[in-house]
């Protein structure tokens, strides 16, 4: 039966064209936006790395400022950490987590060359971040002798240049002396992949790293944040000073990830619900046109369920044809390794693609072909 | 083979009631040609419908093989029509997607005969009617005599007792209808037992047997 209704579908492929472009189209973009769901989905279930909870970030403008600037922050630092409501306090670069910010570069080894999220941070950036360290230890601000500056690595980049080979103590970008290895670090949230990233010990008595990340205690409220921008700015006169809680940041970078998302949903559903409108006017007329074709194949032997399962089965071949020529193009990304993501990812999205037109159109498929099961014969017949 | 017993088909709407077929008893023998003649609108295609179990009668029983039939369910009456009976229409039904063996195979389908089989058969049931040359043609390149001749081969293909036509030289001219009418003939020659409903006189003298029937009512 199968192979009658191929024939069937094949002899009538011009009239079908149409909707075979819908069903192919669909899912095309039900491929894009399942991938980009997948993706976000693998990337949430992967852990962030560290704690944001009670971390706040405070950046430090000096604006005019320019004598002893360095010095001016690292004493708001020790200021900081002499407050009961501050568990741990460490100063960076700029690029915090859940900021904007970003800062790359390559890493060499055995020329292998890998690019790097990069992050100046202080001895105690593990500790107020709560990061666990996997082999080795972070690093202190005595290992900063010789001329190598020591890092910590993430396991990402330590796959990237390493392999299987045992990293810390070894040599990375002929500066770079590594000294631990932490799991994952997904600076930009939980929707971010997991990048290779290394941290490097900053130099306390550059200007540049201006950004002191602290862990206040559970409960700690806005009263202490107006206390410590007060004390800043007090210690500080001129400069400006600006604090993010992590849980906000977080909020904020979720949004720039999820609004797309959304949107690119909420327009595939529209699609999807014209398709699905589209497809149930055409099956319905399909069947007004054939109810001669139904009437003879009831003479002939089917039954009204056989002839219900015969409209729901052409609709499945139309949706095959259409797929078949849908997976000749999507099957190129993971071919391909289109936007370097995993192949699992598109394979995924291509199968739950799949598995949705073949349930909108069963769905579509299932009223007009109970309507054709209930036709009468003699009356199809006889109205031809 | 087929027993109608006082048979009566009543048409409602909701507001006219149509009584198409009125106290019809009619037994068919296996091995007969009958032919069915009246005017238009006399219930011919109706009685053709009840023995081909396309239709229920309103009241009476209906009997094939001995079999009553009122209690049967949708499954088992198209077993029924499928094994037991061919249907052979005056504008042919013949679907135009399909090529004329593809056509012709259909009541195999049913049955779940295997591809080369089927196709065998269908090859064969189409020689039968002078066809073998036109397997690969579409119903819209053939003729209206060629186009019922694969009606014909989709109606015997599946070797039943008995061949319902309806009107079957009604959209032929008269050479062709000849032509269809010696097909019937030598299938019924061979055993097939055949009921045909026909407004063409000359056509019912070739049968075996003539019942006329007039406002629903048997008067032959």
């Amino acid at each position: 039966m199968i192979r009658h209704l191929f024939k069937l579908i094949w002899n009538k492929k011009r009239a079908h064209s149409l909707l075979l472009v819908e069903i192919w189209a669909s899912f095309l973009v039900l491929f894009g936006l399942t991938s980009l769901i997948v993706f976000n989905v693998r990337n949430y279930r992967e852990p962030l790395g560290f704690e944001y909870q009670n971390a706040w970030a405070i950046s430090l403008n000096n604006n005019q400022d320019t004598v002893e600037v360095a010095e001016k922050i690292e004493r708001v630092l020790q200021h900081l950490k002499a407050y009961p409501e501050v568990e741990a306090a460490s100063r960076m670069s700029t690029n915090f987590p859940f900021s904007q910010s970003r800062m790359n570069n390559g890493v060499e080894y055995n020329k292998k060359n890998v690019i790097a999220d990069f992050f100046a941070t202080d001895e105690n950036f593990a500790k107020t971040m709560a990061i666990p360290v996997v082999e080795g230890r972070w690093y202190r601000s005595a290992d900063s002798v010789g001329k190598y500056t020591p890092v910590v690595i993430n396991k990402k980049l330590k796959e990237g240049l390493f392999g299987d080979e045992k990293p810390v103590g070894k040599i990375i970008g002929e500066r770079f002396k590594v000294i631990g290895v932490v799991n994952t670090f997904k600076s930009k949230g939980e929707f971010m992949a997991d990048k290779p990233a290394l941290f490097e010990l900053l130099d306390a008595s550059t200007k540049w790293n201006d950004l002191l990340m602290i862990r206040v205690k559970p409960g700690t409220d806005a009263v202490f944040e107006a206390k410590i921008v007060k004390a800043i700015t007090t210690q500080l006169t001129g400069w400006s000073v600006e604090v993010d809680h992590l849980t906000d940041s977080r909020k904020t970078t979720h949004n720039l990830t999820l609004v797309p998302v959304i949107i690119f949903l909420i327009v595939s559903g529209f699609l999807l619900v014209n398709v699905a409108l589209g497809l149930f006017g055409v099956l319905n007329l399909s069947i007004a046109k054939r109810r001669g074709e139904i009437g003879l194949r009831r003479a002939l032997g089917a039954t009204g369920n056989g002839i219900s399962e015969q409209f729901i089965s052409e609709i499945w071949v139309l949706a095959t044809f259409a797929l078949l020529i849908g997976l000749l193009f999507a099957m190129q990304f993971p071919l391909m390794n289109v936007f370097d993501i995993q192949a699992g990812i598109y394979l995924t999205a291509i199968a739950i693609s799949v598995a949705v037109i073949y349930l909108i159109v069963t769905i579509c498929a299932l009223f007009p072909s109970r309507l054709a099961a209930r036709i009468q014969p003699a009356v199809a017949l006889h109205e031809e | 083979m087929i027993n109608l017993t006082n048979i009566e088909k009543v048409y409602r709407t909701s507001s006219i009631e149509t009584l198409a077929l009125n106290n019809i008893n009619l037994n068919i023998h296996k091995g007969e040609f009958v032919s069915i003649m009246g005017p238009s609108g006399c219930g011919k295609s109706t009685l053709l419908n009840i023995m081909g179990l396309l239709d229920e009668p309103s009241k009476g029983t209906v009997e094939l093989d001995g079999q009553r039939v009122a209690s049967y369910r949708d499954k088992e009456l198209a077993h029924l029509r499928n094994q037991k009976i061919g249907f052979i229409f005056q504008s042919f039904h013949l679907i135009n997607d399909l090529s004329v063996v593809d056509n012709v195979e259909i009541p195999l389908l049913y049955r779940s005969t295997n591809g080369k089989p089927r196709q065998a058969y269908a090859k064969e049931a189409l020689e039968k009617v002078g066809l073998s040359n036109r397997t690969k043609h579409f119903p819209k390149q053939l003729s209206g005599g060629q186009k019922q001749r694969v009606a014909i081969a989709r109606a015997i293909v599946g070797k039943p007792e008995i061949i319902l036509a309806d009107e079957p030289t009604g959209n032929l001219d008269s050479a062709m209808g000849n032509e269809i009418m010696n097909i019937l003939q030598s299938l019924n020659n061979e055993g097939a037992t055949i009921v045909m409903v026909t407004h063409d006189e000359s056509m019912a003298k070739r049968t075996h047997r003539l019942i006329r029937l007039f406002d629903g009512t048997q008067v032959q």
